[in-house]
């Protein structure tokens, strides 16, 4: 873990350090802890090193690298082995410490730095401290910079610290470095940066050989990739936290390269990218495009897809196929805008007034954000209706490292009929009419009640037949989606004991079983609407189904309930931080135990 | 293919709506657009309904309260080969949606916006909009309005169309005339269409705009189009203040023309020069199911 005050590089300098240890050969898992602040604040950096594929952060971390006197405070309770701290800070009171919120520090019992350190020497942690000052004065002379330049080298010292501990060779560190400076003057000083720190290592990790290519991916740029990869020609967007770095990285790649179908040729195309000036339009937005036959989206978080129930309800009732790409963070209202949450599942089910089909489904891990991206997009134009996709900050905000060959496969896609005359809502026994694109065909839409025609009709009999004609996709869409595809299982389906989760979750969940002795069967929930209701099946008999997601209510377990699992134990978490594994570990210990309602709060 | 009866259309007798409905038919029909490439967009209220009740086999999209300008955007750039048209009700686009109004300007996007301008809610019967005047009492209202009324032609003005222009929904000819520029006018273009209400806006009936109304294009002077750079200032200072003109005299007609912005087509071309052959609704993302959409560059730039 490496903490420090945000906007002072924290962010960048895990990114360095976790592509050295993969260029090494390990898998990561990082996430991304910060405050709804742009500079001053404290944020952290929390990564698991693994040579299987890393899943989940833990809350008790191994090392702990700090360079200031906050990190030391806010994390002395997470550090089990080694901490990193600055010997200039030393003195530095907790009540000097302003960015420090009051309800934090009154929990913290030492007044200064050096008794919390003192404190981890008596507890048998080895404490290593380190004159970043100094370190950077001579950096400052080497590259005759000033120093107010090479202050932001602190992090560097701070990772290329916490790298000797691990045993690795140097060159890693230095690659990932000039990987990430563009500037020479950058790439030079961090370098030096990095020289100047000399830790004999503790853990001895061992260079791992690389069998496959693997590439570096968070939430944000797993579902744009996904996006792209699935033909996106239309993205609108309002800004906000966790979900406009997917737009970003969007626009910045709007031409895109393609293959001309019929001719052949590589060319260019275009993927127009606005930002809108709010929701409403950027969902409205979004739906018009798509009616021109583009895969047309849009991305938000909980307040953004508040003002969105209107134009989701427009979609549903003119069938129109947009993908809302919905990264939850913690509510209600402005909540926790950069913390991470599972709260927002019912209100995605049910948004915006109204009866009609809204498919939602939800990623657990960042293949799978990536791929359901696309299966977002496949299942918008086949049942022409709003398709929400779930991923939390939880996700948006983490990386991992992958195996390139996960992200191939089973990656179809698959696009709605056409028709040729003026019927856009032709009745059929499925539901689905062949859609008429405008430009090519008269066509009408509107949001009231309309007939086959899309011209507006209060017809009490044509109501009933349009009505269940749109509601009836979804039980089309029920029957042709295998429900393998809509949940995961895991572990020993025959045990008696199941666990039943979804979403960013996954990764801690799947960790922790595999540290305990019992043994589990994991049922990961992908599809919400329609819901596999094969589920029930599957969790018949079992002595214990323990229902696992963050938030207050265990909304999952709501809709488990209406479709006949009753679940016997929870463990929910609604305080903004990712659930770790070693947390969620000791929730099952305690389930198993009996106790009913575990409710986790680890994290800072 | 099914054939469709006609729509009845349901506005009261006498409705400006019936004067801007068959001039902007007139101005479709004068360019020769086939009309499958118009696409007529619109909001909720009476004006909202138009889409369905022009007889000629367009496009039409129907929308939400407010929220037509934001559909139009992403069916004009998404497809820019067709011809969109928007009208709004002065309380579905100066009321709820006038933050898309105003933020359209900033855009510029080559399409035009018909605002459908009565001064009341119709379809709610008869409540106070946003260009109703302050004191007036139209005749729902239980006591006379106390907000003061927007200025449409000004705020579209500063808000940066790039054609602004005022009709008269009784003026058909002249009415068909402006939309006719309007739609071939190379940028974001706003008609503001006075239409009286004959059942809930008993003040501004056809007889009170009649005597008011005159034409800016009788007085050989007025030349609203920005020709230079050096123009610009001037020609947007004269129309901004005529736009104040208000009371004994209605001036109609255009109040400003400027082709020297981009539109907002052109930027993106100033990012992608090859936008406007490949945009989004000409591309094949698909060939047999596989995507034609080459992620490999993308995907590199994330090896570790």
């Amino acid at each position: 873990m490496i903490g420090g005050a945000q906007g002072t590089g924290v962010d960048t300098s895990a990114n360095i350090f976790g592509n050295a240890i993969a260029r090494a050969g390990y898998y990561i898992y990082g996430n991304r802890e910060y405050y709804s602040n742009i500079k001053g604040r404290h944020s952290y950096f929390n990564l698991t090193i693994s040579d299987e594929k890393a899943r989940s952060i833990s809350h008790k971390v191994d090392i702990l690298a700090s360079f200031d006197a906050e990190t030391v405070f806010q994390h002395y309770q997470d550090v089990q082995k080694v901490i990193i701290y600055n010997k200039g800070v030393l003195n530095v009171e907790k009540d000097r410490i302003q960015s420090i919120e009051p309800e934090t520090a009154e929990r913290i019992p030492f007044k200064t730095v050096k008794d919390v350190i003192d404190y981890l020497e008596s507890k048998g942690v080895t404490t290593i401290g380190i004159d970043y000052d100094e370190i950077l004065k001579k950096v400052a002379e080497e590259m005759k910079l000033p120093l107010s330049v090479i202050d932001r080298a602190r992090n560097t010292i701070a990772i290329s610290a916490s790298y000797d501990l691990l045993g690795l060779r140097k060159d890693y560190l230095y690659e990932a470095l000039k990987r990430t400076f563009k500037q020479e003057t950058f790439v030079k000083l961090n370098l030096s940066a990095a020289d100047k720190v000399k830790l004999s290592p503790i853990f001895n990790l061992k260079e791992l050989p690389q069998k496959k290519r693997r590439v570096q991916i968070d939430g944000n740029t797993a579902v744009a990739i996904g996006k792209i990869y699935a033909g996106i020609g239309f993205q609108s967007y309002y800004p906000i936290t966790p979900a406009s770095d997917e737009s970003t990285f969007i626009e910045a790649h709007q031409e895109v390269l393609y293959v001309d179908p019929v001719t052949g040729d590589k060319r260019k195309r275009t993927i127009v990218v606005v930002q809108a000036e709010d929701e409403l339009a950027a969902v409205n937005m979004a739906s018009g495009a798509a009616l021109t036959g583009v895969r047309a989206a849009t991305a938000t978080s909980g307040p953004g897809f508040s003002l969105m129930t209107e134009g989701i309800g427009w979609a549903g009732m003119n069938e129109v196929p947009i993908v809302i790409s919905y990264y939850m963070r913690g509510g209600p209202s402005t909540g926790q805008p950069t913390r991470t949450s599972q709260a927002d599942l019912l209100f995605a089910m049910h948004v915006s007034h109204g009866e009609f089909p809204r498919i939602v489904i939800a990623s657990g891990d960042h293949v799978e954000a990536l791929k359901d991206a696309i299966w977002a997009f496949n299942l918008a134009e086949k049942y022409q209706t709003p398709v929400i996709h779930l991923v939390e900050k939880a996700l948006a905000n983490a990386y991992s490292i992958v195996d390139l060959d996960e992200l191939g496969g089973d990656i179809e896609i698959e696009r709605s009929t056409i028709g040729d005359d003026n019927e856009r809502f032709k009745f059929t026994d499925s539901g689905i009419s062949p859609r008429l694109l405008l430009g090519e065909s008269t066509v009408y839409y509107t949001g009231d009640e309309h007939n086959t025609f899309g011209h507006i009709s209060e017809d009490p009999v044509n109501r009933v037949k349009m009505y269940e004609k749109r509601m009836r996709k979804l039980e089309t869409a029920d029957k042709e989606i295998p429900e393998e595809k809509r949940y995961n299982v895991y572990g020993d389906l025959d045990s008696k004991y199941a666990i039943v989760t979804w979403g960013s979750p996954k990764g801690a969940v799947l960790d922790a079983v595999e540290e305990l002795d019992q043994k589990f069967a994991v049922i990961q929930l992908r599809m919400f609407n329609p819901f596999p209701k094969s589920v029930k099946k599957l969790l018949e008999d079992k002595d214990l189904i323990i229902d696992i997601e963050g938030n207050y209510e265990a909304q999952a377990a709501i809709l488990l309930k209406q479709y006949g699992v009753e679940v016997t134990n929870y463990i929910l978490k609604w305080n903004g931080r990712p659930m770790g594994r070693d947390e969620v570990r000791d929730g099952i210990l305690s389930a198993i135990k009996g106790e009913k309602r575990v409710v986790l709060n680890a994290g800072n | 293919m099914q054939e469709h009866k006609p729509v009845f259309v349901d506005w009261c007798p006498g409705c400006g709506n019936f004067g801007i409905l068959r001039a902007e038919e007139m101005a479709i029909r004068e360019l020769g657009i086939d009309p499958k490439k118009v696409i007529v967009v619109s909001g909720i209220g009476c004006s909202g309904k138009i889409p369905h009740f022009i007889q000629l086999p367009i496009g039409g999209v129907h929308t939400l309260h407010g929220r037509s300008i934001a559909y139009a955007t992403g069916i004009k750039l998404s497809n820019p080969s067709l011809e969109v048209i928007v009208n709004i009700g002065d309380g579905d686009g100066l009321g709820i949606g006038m933050g898309h109004f105003v933020h359209a300007g900033r855009r510029n996007i080559d399409m035009t916006v018909i605002v459908h301008d009565n001064g009341v809610y119709g379809l709610t019967k008869g409540q106070a909009s946003p260009t109703l005047h302050r004191g007036l009492k139209t005749k729902s209202l239980p006591r006379p309005n106390i907000n003061d009324a927007v200025n449409p032609i000004s705020v579209a003005l500063s808000a940066g169309y790039t054609f602004v222009a005022r009709g008269y929904a009784y003026d058909v000819m002249h009415l068909k005339d402006l939309i006719v520029k309007a739609i071939k006018h190379k940028g974001l273009a706003f008609i503001d269409v006075l239409q009286p209400c004959p059942t809930y806006n008993d003040i501004n009936t056809k007889e009170w705009y009649d005597k008011r109304i005159y034409k800016l294009d009788n007085d050989p002077t007025w030349d609203p189009k920005v020709k230079s750079e050096a123009d610009q200032q001037t020609k947007f200072e004269r129309a901004m203040l005529k736009a104040l003109e208000w009371g004994d005299k209605i001036p109609i007609g255009v109040f400003y023309e400027n082709e020297l912005v981009p539109t907002f087509e052109e930027r993106i071309m100033q990012n992608i020069p090859n936008y406007l052959d490949y945009y989004p609704a000409k591309q094949e993302i698909e060939k047999n199911g596989e995507s034609t959409t080459k992620i490999d560059e993308l995907i590199k730039a994330k090896r570790v």
